[in-house]
């Protein structure tokens, strides 16, 4: 059997994979990063493993999607779509996939579906193979994508998420399978989508060979993760029963939380009879020995917690979710409650809230609610904007059965029920007009956008623009390898960096001594090619100072908050302004909405009154107890 | 003691003219004012003569530089181009503070130097010109000529400040309504610009080349030329590319132009360096615009092709030497073409881009190639004077030979922190029509597409800044 290559008919590729005497194998390069290296993983490094990746006969490389475009444009500094442009350079054949949250689509909330529409366009120019799902397995969530996935001629992959308990039932999930062909007709690829690595291999097998009883001519990628350290035992039996793809990637780079090492697997089916299609294992082998090397400078990005996690069966996080949930608890200092957070509220919050699929956004859902339940002393008396949201409804129906009343009352107050029929169900999002915001973006950024620009501005209007404000001033700097790009501390002065720039100029940059002059500002000297160059930085604020004058206890924030002086109530990103100075304003009313950690919840007016000062803009950055607005009583 | 000359100049010119001086064995005196306190100008001089805060005004002002060469113990002055240079009362001054004006007389700096008078020396001498009017008279009888002489040559006409020059005070005119409206108005412009509101009109010659000549007189009244330049490449009248010798194929006509211009200066009594502009029209008539009683920018193309150096005869005649040679050794090899490094976007209408450092600055070299700048690397630009950075002369014995040498330079050049004219030029240097030799004064109007062009990225720069950025904190803030 040969392999599966780039720019064949979706069609084509289903009958290949239909036919297929053995099985195909994805390198979950992007699932890898996410998972074990909280999304870090540089362009630099897999433009490194690329010739040997493309040699070694994927399926496809899952190498864009999930959490990654909104990372590569904060953290990683690196274009989405010039990245996969470099790669395809490089990797002709090989296919590449993506993991798009359907409505949601790289990101956590709802978005208009003419910006769906647009977004997947631009990508499907690049993406072969689209995995696509919804965290509560609602389809019309994921309709638009499939359309324009299909309509670009690209290869549609809808997952059914996958998850356990007494509801999860494979009458359940043959039924789900069959909704999606009913929408998508037959040349599709199906995933089974165990986000969480959740279940035994015999539970996998089981689940695998029910759809194959019912849909035998249905390819079935099987997409797990390796948090118990049993997920090969999963991929062995996925393929025993039929499943057509695997998901794996290279060893050398593999950790607790995301994908089993390819070589393992392939080893491993290899004696129960099972040939890995089109697969070189000696490239396979070539590659991990590329960036073994490179890991050492993504330490400090691997998680917090060492060695697997078999209590993921309890706790049932998603793999991609884990470092970015470990980095959280490092963070804000309650990394010793994790065994309370993760074994005892999370699964309570899980079943409270209706056992749905604990992935993106469902499962920044429970866990922030967990752990404001473990933190903040009242269980659910400090609710996210995003967990009212579920709760009314706006990311879909809930599979199985609706949470409490009690819960309801928590989160919506007294009249919940009122509540619940006047906000309640999905609502239909407006179109943006797309033209005023290209306008708008061309405003910000001095130029007009290109159409992969205003994709990212559209995705994520701050971030956007800030990444292309830095790619200006910095350059390209997917050249710089992470030894330079995630170095930790000063270099070494004589220290010599070379690199090839993106427009294939060579340049060498030697550490020169720095000096600090009497006004405090330091000034970095670096040989640039041979030439001498200052850099100059001014003298950092004292941080303690600010900090002092900060500090307001939550107590100090709700007295403040009844005399209309508005503050924020943690730290965060104002995302919205809801209203204007002058404005009247009920008790309750929402003033703004803050954002953190991924989740949107809104800062109400305690008292009703005249909007009389508004102390913030959109896209600011506050600490807690900073001002947001003013508002005075209404005489 | 050493003969000491003074360069009341600034910049590159500054510096083009005390290499002449040093070569002579001749020590040269620098002026400066303050926001030119880090100009090379300075340094390349043997002393320098602080005048005062400026900007400008102390280099134009005529006591101060004459103070600065009597204290400095200079026997000569050489003004450059600009500021004092075509300004008779300072050559008169220096005649009369007993200094050495390197440059033709006061008095025929003053007759050239109006509009009016020069038309009429030439005319008199039977050099071709535009039609053109005297001064208009004052008031409405003015406004009567003017039309009169708009019916008989038609529109588009210029209307003129007789005491303007170097595409200052000119303005076109295209209907009767305009003139009548414009004539007042250019007056009040002229009497603000150059204390005289003297105004007159001229035929336009529609998309000329712009055709000059250099020349260069003895005392004894030994009058020769130095061949053609084409300065057609201009913007807004400033000019940009200049070539020499004109690109066209006919070589008497050529040769017809440079006998007029040697009557031309014979007839206004010159001495010392001077060009004789012309324009040439479609039907390759040719009329006589100005002279200018000065060494010009781009007089580096002559003295490429020819081997004479202009500025070292400038101070020899100044000095009461005759010619040492004579028209027939003045042989024409080759081709050579200058371009103006300008620190100026193109994409922004040319816009100056003055109070930026020069971060990085590397130059060509080699075979043919002639830099005359004063640019280095940490120079800030000043806002306050021109933005010309140095000058790329190439010379090569083909066209083909030398566009390509002048396109290989531009390639060699890296210049980070300002935006320069270099990708402006990239392109003009590979449009066929350049590459051909044909182009008029309408080039950069008729072809846009030189503008469309993308800054080269200078990646070392920028990629070293975020660098620098992770050295200082001890880790990348943008990758947290």
């Amino acid at each position: 059997m040969e392999r599966i290559i780039q720019g064949m008919a979706p069609s084509e590729v289903v009958d290949k994979l239909r036919k297929a005497d053995g099985y195909y194998i994805t390198n979950t390069a992007r699932d890898l990063s996410q998972s074990d290296f909280k999304n870090r993983i540089l362009l630099h490094t897999d433009l490194l493993a690329a010739p040997s990746r493309e040699r070694a006969g994927y399926f496809s490389l899952e190498i864009t999607g999930g959490a990654s475009v909104h990372v590569d444009i904060l953290r990683k500094q690196v274009d989405p779509f010039l990245k996969l442009e470099l790669l395809r350079e490089k990797m002709p054949k090989t296919m590449f996939q993506t993991l798009c949250r359907g409505v949601n689509l790289f990101g956590y909330r709802p978005y208009p579906q003419n910006v769906i529409r647009f977004t997947v366009r631009e990508f499907a120019k690049y993406v072969d193979v689209w995995r696509t799902f919804d965290f509560m397995n609602h389809i019309p969530n994921m309709q638009a994508v499939f359309e324009e996935v299909a309509k670009a001629g690209k290869i549609n992959e809808p997952c059914i998420c996958f998850s356990t308990g007494p509801e999860h039932t494979d009458d359940f999930y043959v039924k789900k399978v069959k909704d999606i062909i009913d929408v998508t007709g037959n040349d599709i690829i199906l995933c089974i989508k165990n986000h969480g690595g959740l279940g035994s291999p015999q539970r996998i097998g089981q689940l695998v060979d029910a759809i194959k009883q019912d849909y035998p001519e249905l390819p079935i990628h099987y997409h797990g993760h390796n948090t118990d350290g049993n997920d090969i035992g999963r991929i062995a039996a996925a393929v025993i029963n039929g499943a057509s793809i695997i998901d794996a990637s290279d060893s050398s780079m593999t950790g607790y939380y995301g994908p089993p090492p390819s070589l393992t697997v392939i080893q491993t089916l290899k004696e129960l009879g099972y040939n890995a299609i089109g697969i070189n294992e000696d490239a396979v082998i070539e590659t991990s020995e590329i960036i073994r090397d490179q890991r050492q400078y993504y330490a400090a990005f691997e998680s917090q917690i060492k060695g697997f996690q078999p209590t993921v069966q309890i706790h049932k996080l998603p793999g991609g979710a884990m470092g970015s949930s470990l980095e959280q608890a490092a963070k804000g200092g309650f990394l010793d409650k994790m065994p309370d957070i993760l074994h005892k509220e999370l699964p309570r919050v899980q079943k409270e809230l209706g056992n749905y699929w604990s992935v993106t956004p469902g499962s920044q859902i429970l866990w922030t609610t967990a752990v404001a339940n473990v933190q903040g002393g009242e269980r659910y008396g400090t609710p996210s904007g995003d967990l009212r949201n579920l709760l009314l409804g706006k990311y879909g129906p809930f599979p199985f059965y609706q949470p409490e009343e009690w819960i309801y009352e928590k989160v919506l107050g007294a009249d919940w029920k009122k509540v619940l029929e006047k906000e309640g169900g999905m609502d239909e999002i407006a179109d943006m007009d797309l033209d005023h915001e290209r306008v708008s973006l061309s405003e910000k950024i001095g130029h007009e956008p290109t159409d992969q620009q205003l994709v990212l501005y559209l995705q994520h209007p701050n971030d956007a623009v800030n990444f292309f404000k830095f790619e200006e001033k910095f350059g390209k700097v997917y050249v710089l390898p992470p030894s330079i790009f995630l170095h930790q501390g000063k270099f070494n002065v004589g220290t010599t960096l070379s690199f090839t720039d993106h427009y294939g100029k060579e340049h060498v940059i030697e550490i020169g001594p720095s000096m600090v002059n009497e006004g405090g500002e330091s000034n970095v000297y670096l040989n640039v090619d041979h030439h001498q160059r200052i850099y100059s930085f001014a003298p950092e604020a004292k941080a303690g100072v600010a900090a002092a004058a900060m500090v307001l206890s939550k107590e100090e924030i709700l007295t403040l908050a009844k005399n209309g002086d508005i503050r924020a109530p943690f730290a965060g990103n104002i995302c919205e302004i809801s209203v204007k100075e002058g404005q009247e304003v009920a008790a309750g009313e929402q003033v703004a909405m803050m954002e953190a950690m991924k989740m949107q919840t809104p800062v109400v007016s305690a008292i009703a009154g005249i909007v009389t000062t508004i102390s913030v803009k959109v896209g600011d950055a506050i600490k807690p107890g900073a001002k947001i607005a003013k508002v005075d009583i209404d005489e | 003691m050493k003969k000491k000359i003074l360069v009341a100049n600034r910049g590159e010119i500054a510096i083009r003219i005390m290499r002449a001086i040093q070569e002579l064995d001749y020590e040269a005196v620098a002026v400066y004012e303050t926001p030119d306190k880090d100009s090379r100008h300075i340094r390349t001089a043997s002393e320098a003569v602080f005048l005062g805060d400026g900007p400008r005004c102390d280099y134009l002002n005529i006591d101060k530089v004459i103070k600065a060469a009597k204290h400095s113990g200079a026997c000569a002055i050489h003004p450059g181009y600009g500021f004092l240079a075509e300004n008779p009362d300072f050559a008169k001054a220096c005649e009369e503070a007993g200094i050495i004006f390197i440059g033709p007389s006061s008095e025929v700096i003053s007759n050239l130097g109006n509009k009016v008078i020069a038309r009429k020396i030439m005319a008199d001498a039977g050099i071709p010109m535009v039609p053109g009017t005297p001064n208009l008279s004052m008031g409405e009888d003015g406004v009567q000529e003017a039309l009169t002489f708009a019916g008989k040559y038609g529109y588009p006409i210029m209307l003129k400040a007789t005491c303007g020059g170097g595409g200052r005070g000119i303005r076109l005119i295209e209907s009767d309504e305009q003139m009548r409206k414009e004539i007042p108005v250019a007056r009040s412009e002229a009497k603000a610009a150059f204390n005289d509101d003297s105004v007159y009109l001229e035929k336009v010659v529609l998309n000329p080349k712009h055709v000059e000549v250099q020349i260069i007189a003895d005392k004894e009244g030994t009058t020769i030329h130095l061949g053609t330049r084409d300065c057609s490449i201009q913007r807004r009248n400033q000019k940009l590319i200049e070539i020499a010798p004109s690109m066209i194929g006919d070589k008497e006509l050529l040769d017809k132009i440079c006998q007029t211009a040697v009557k031309a200066a014979k007839a206004s009594n010159y001495t010392n360096a001077g060009t004789v502009e012309f324009l040439i029209d479609k039907d390759y008539k040719y009329y006589f615009m100005e002279i200018n009683t000065r060494v010009q920018v781009e007089h580096t193309v002559t003295e490429m092709i020819t081997g004479i150096d202009i500025v070292r005869t400038q101070i020899k005649l100044a000095l009461g030497k005759t010619l040492s040679f004579t028209q027939d050794d003045v042989q024409l090899r080759g081709h050579a073409i200058e371009m103006r490094i300008n620190a100026e976007d193109p994409q922004a209408d040319f816009m100056p881009e003055g109070g930026k450092t020069v971060s990085l600055y590397r130059s060509p070299g080699g075979y043919g190639v002639r830099l005359d700048g004063f640019v280095y690397q940490g120079y800030t630009i000043p806002q306050v004077y021109d933005s010309l950075l140095v000058k790329l002369t190439v010379h090569g014995f083909t066209w083909n030979e030398t566009v390509s040498r002048v396109r290989r330079c531009l390639q060699n050049f890296d210049i980070a922190g300002p935006k320069t004219t270099i990708p402006f030029y990239m392109n003009i240097v590979q449009d066929p029509d350049f590459m051909r030799g044909d182009f008029n004064t309408s080039f950069l109007d008729t072809h846009p597409q030189l503008f469309e062009y993308k800054e080269a990225p200078n990646e070392a720069e920028k990629l070293s800044k975020l660098i620098a950025e992770i050295h200082h904190r001890g880790l990348n803030p943008y990758a947290l």
